[in-house]
């Protein structure tokens, strides 16, 4: 006989669910698909409701070499890191990564100023080396960004990309462009729950769809602010599990761009003698923020290192059983 | 040293200027008053004037556009005589110490609410009182004193417990007694429990006897003369507050008044404003100054201060304490004004160091502390103040809005006066279909209800997003690019306007509307929250202040300002200072209510301390709310999709 019954939670709102990449049937090239989101529970508590899909890891590449990343993580990553396609392939076929995220660093006005077509030919060339989906982000300069993005947009036009990032000052051309070529659009919002909510009504009222959009509301690393982006998204997945429509989107997060720009993941051996091996430190830090993150409510975990990544596989498939 | 005429308009006075006079000097001058905020150091951009022919060699500045220079704006501050010079003042940059409003601003500014409160409450018995007397005259059997035989007689007409005569009048009794054949008119004044003989008179002059009742705005001053045999109001007038000078808002007031000089300086202008409204009531009415026995003043706590001339410092310094909640009643002529000389000024209580006597008068006069139902009071000014609550209990808190409901912080924004569209309607594309100007004519600027008319009308139509942004393709060719690059809307063109200069919005200020009617709709819902209620628990939502009675209930709630809730709730009840004021001034019972039941039942909650407030403010940074179920009204009827190119 049961003693007391089990109080569960009962949500009256789910995630939408946002699919990643087009295949052939749906006038795309992958082989491979996502869906994200979805979610009618908080995350991991199967009793309370379904989470039809489990959170997904990608993985950072960039458009040029990234020569002021920590040692440990170009070690890691070897000589790839010269060639985007490249890269993106090893990510893929090495790493097990479920999808790229192109950033295109090297667009930016500081750094090597390249032009729309330049970035273009890379998001081709990317997308020729992998078949999963594809994650464009600029180099969050919104003037560059506004010549960028349009043209890569349509020069990935049917893939169903993911293309980042639009904020309440800078959305127009990019939803537009999003609009005319079939892809899916991240919203920024610096850790703000009611600027992250302003942005999806801003891009909504243009007509852009819902079930194609994603929030990236700032991630904050351990120690650097975790607890903000922790209570910001959790905030936002209660609001959109009590039925918010326009919170109830999948949620991506910047883990290894977070996660080593930390001290703790940057320092050498030489400079912190009592910190631990610096070759596994990095890992440690970037594995902590994801692991973290994941319990606040988050659908897609952007990596840098592959010991992180093959490790967050595992995390994510033991929650998930 | 060569000298030249400087003629200012439309005045028409011609001065003498020697050459590299600036133009804001000669205007002194010729007794023409400009607008001068930094006093001739070129950094406010007031003293704007426009120079019609002449030579003149000006400073480069950063507040002029490169198409006002070539129309001939000019900063009278930093501009030079070099020649016979022609320069037009336009009314915008007139001082506030200049002329007396116009009658129909004085109405505008002191309206009364059309909506009538029932009077009746309060037995009508001024604080001050005429009393027509006969006295027996003495003889050896009835020996009293001069002072006991008016006191005995006045206790046949009230029971008065203590009496007082100050030495001045006892010193004029005999005299008045035996030329008068003991028929005198006695001034009564109440302060505190006491009553005292203010005032003897010999014969009956209970006819004349008049109170003033004064609005003691940060930005506006209004007062009333009123008839203290009947209470009918008499006449009315406003005035900027001279104070303005020394700064827009309480705090650059208070920054001022530290310096126990200026702070002389401050009570001086405005107990001189005060006189200059007085004079202008009583030629007005034709009333005598003598016949003026007692001021009844309403203010925010620190303008109660700078009238007083208390020091205001600890207002803004942790923890907030002002020097007094309720200053004693003195007599008119301690600080200066010119009624009786023994006449009385009292001051209606203060709350906190942000709630004052202005917030007080408005309860009163909005009768929510006399009633079971909970209702909302909004007054609208600068400084903003919220108050919830019934009979037996208020809250209140006060909502620093800023200065955009009176037009301030807006490139093209003016006080309610005569020019200012108050009432707008767009089509499509921005075109403007409707447009009330105050006073009729072409438009000079925006006032407060003009602005949220047209923010409101603009998202409306789809030409600013609900972020307060413009969308190109919507706006067309009105939208262009400001020498800093910013975007402007251009609402009227140069031949449309009174001054020949266009009226335009920048996005800067729709961010400064959205930031003051958030705050003001965030104040609302942190006291609602505080006490577990919302909005639709209210009985009445009463909103005061001058440019309240102007709003359109649609538009503010489009705007976000107002809640969505049935316009029927909502009840402009105008100036309710200076209303408050008045039936203050009429009862005695009154104010005692406004001390006991008001004064010393309200909570003030400091929402700078509430995490509440912050956590959501930026939710009210929005057209018209983050959460857009909050006004189901405004977004059903929601425009279409916005066209999709940048």
């Amino acid at each position: 006989m049961k003693l007391m019954e089990t109080a569960v939670e009962k949500w009256s709102g789910a995630i939408q669910e946002v699919t990643l990449g087009a295949g052939a049937d749906a006038g795309g090239t992958r082989t491979s698909t996502i869906k994200v989101g979805g979610a009618a529970a908080l995350p991991f508590m199967d009793f309370e409701g379904v989470t039809p899909n489990a959170p997904v890891v990608a993985m950072e590449v960039w458009d040029c070499e990234p020569t002021d990343w920590p040692a440990p993580l170009r070690e890691a990553l070897g000589d790839v890191v010269k060639d985007p396609a490249e890269w993106a392939r090893t990510c893929v076929e090495e790493y097990g990564a479920d999808a790229i995220c192109l950033k295109l660093a090297n667009t930016h006005p500081d750094e090597g100023n390249t032009s729309p077509q330049e970035a273009a030919a890379v998001v081709k060339a990317v997308l020729a080396a992998t078949s999963v989906p594809l994650i464009i982000w600029g180099c969050e300069n919104d003037e560059k960004d506004n010549d960028v993005m349009p043209v890569c947009s349509q020069a990935a036009a049917g893939e169903r990309c993911l293309l980042g990032a639009v904020t309440e000052d800078n959305y127009k051309t990019l939803v537009a462009a999003c609009q005319a070529d079939g892809h899916s659009l991240i919203g920024l919002s610096p850790i703000d729950i009611n600027i992250a909510k302003q942005v999806n009504i801003l891009v909504s009222e243009m007509g852009f769809p819902l079930d194609r959009m994603v929030m990236y509301q700032t991630t904050g690393a351990l120690g650097y602010g975790i607890e903000y982006t922790y209570s910001i998204q959790e905030r936002g997945r209660l609001a959109a599990l009590g039925a918010d429509k326009m919170m109830a989107l999948p949620v991506i997060c910047m883990v290894g761009q977070e996660a080593w720009r930390a001290k703790e993941a940057k320092a050498t051996a030489e400079e912190q003698p009592t910190w631990g091996n610096a070759d596994t430190r990095g890992v440690y830090w970037e594995l902590a923020t994801a692991a973290t993150l994941l319990q606040a409510g988050s659908d897609i975990m952007v990596m840098r290192h592959p010991d992180a990544v093959r490790a967050l596989k595992g995390v994510v498939g033991n929650l998930m059983k | 040293m060569k000298t030249y005429t400087a003629t200012f308009l439309p005045e028409n006075k011609t001065v003498t200027a020697v050459k590299g006079k600036s133009l804001l000097e000669a205007a002194a001058v010729a007794g023409i008053r400009i607008n001068s905020i930094c006093a001739g150091d070129g950094v406010c951009g007031k003293c704007r004037v426009l120079v019609k022919s002449g030579k003149v060699t000006a400073k480069p500045n950063m507040f002029l556009t490169r198409r006002e220079i070539q129309r001939g704006m000019a900063l009278a501050c930093q501009t030079y005589v070099a020649g016979d010079v022609i320069v037009e003042v336009p009314l915008e940059s007139r001082s506030g110490a200049a002329p007396i409003l116009a009658p129909e601003d004085a109405l505008r500014y002191g309206r009364e609410s059309e909506w009538i409160d029932d009077e009746a409450r309060f037995r009508r018995q001024p604080l001050s009182r005429k009393l027509f007397v006969e006295l027996p005259p003495p003889t050896l059997d009835d020996a009293l004193c001069d002072q006991e035989r008016l006191f005995r007689e006045l206790r046949k007409h009230q029971d008065i417990p203590v009496m007082q005569m100050g030495l001045t009048i006892l010193k004029q009794l005999p005299a008045v007694l035996r030329d008068s054949d003991w028929k005198i008119t006695v001034l009564l004044g109440r302060r505190g429990d006491t009553l005292e003989v203010v005032d003897i008179e010999a014969g009956d002059t209970t006819g004349s006897h008049f109170g003033l009742a004064v609005d003691l705005g940060t930005t506006t001053l209004v007062a009333q003369l009123v008839d203290l045999c009947n209470g009918a109001t008499v006449s009315t007038q406003a005035k900027y507050n001279s104070q303005a000078a020394c700064g827009e808002d309480v705090i650059a007031r208070m920054m001022c008044a530290n310096d126990p000089a200026r702070r002389e300086e401050l009570k001086q202008m405005v107990v001189d404003d005060i006189n200059d409204l007085l004079n202008a009531l009583l030629l007005d009415s034709g009333a005598k100054a003598h016949d003026v026995t007692y001021v009844m003043c309403a203010g925010n706590t620190v303008m109660t201060h700078l009238l007083l001339g208390l020091d205001p410092a600890n207002i803004r310094r942790d923890p907030y304490i002002p020097s007094v909640s309720e200053p004693p009643v003195i007599r008119a002529s301690e600080i200066g004004l010119g009624i009786n000389p023994r006449g009385l000024l009292a001051v209606l209580p203060c709350i906190a160091s942000y709630v004052g006597g202005d917030v007080v008068a408005g309860v009163f006069f909005s009768g929510m502390a006399s009633s079971d139902d909970v209702s909302l009071l909004i007054d609208m000014g600068t400084n903003g103040e919220v108050v919830l609550g019934n009979r037996e209990w208020q809250v209140c808190c006060s909502a620093s809005a800023g200065p955009s409901f009176e037009g301030g912080g807006i490139t093209c924004g003016m006080r309610a006066t005569n020019g200012a569209v108050e009432r707008m309607d767009l089509e499509s594309g921005g075109r403007v279909t409707r447009c009330d100007v105050v006073g009729g004519g072409k438009p000079l600027g925006l006032c407060g209800s003009g602005l949220i008319d047209l923010v409101g009308e603009l998202q409306r139509v789809g030409c600013i997003d609900r972020k307060g942004r413009f969308v190109h393709n919507a706006c067309g060719d009105r939208l262009r690019k400001d020498e800093t690059g910013a975007l402007e809307f251009v609402l009227f063109s140069t031949d449309e306007t009174v001054l020949g200069r266009e009226i335009t919005l920048s996005e800067a200020d729709i961010r400064n509307l959205i930031h003051s009617k958030g705050s003001i709709y965030m104040a609302c819902e942190c006291l609602l929250t505080y006490v577990d209620m919302t909005f639709s628990d209210l009985a009445h939502i009463y909103v005061a202040g001058g440019f309240g009675s102007y709003l359109e209930v649609p538009k503010a709630i489009r705007l976000g300002l107002l809640p969505d809730v049935d316009h029927e709730r909502f009840q402009f009840i105008g100036n309710a200072s200076l209303q408050g004021a008045r039936m203050a001034l009429l009862s005695q019972d009154a104010l005692a209510f406004i001390r006991e039941k008001i004064g010393a039942s309200m909570t003030y909650l400091d929402l700078s301390s509430s995490p509440q407030y912050m956590n959501e403010y930026s939710s009210c940074l929005f057209l018209p709310h983050t959460d857009l179920e909050r006004f189901p009204s405004v977004t059903q009827a929601s425009a279409p999709a916005l066209a999709t190119t940048g």
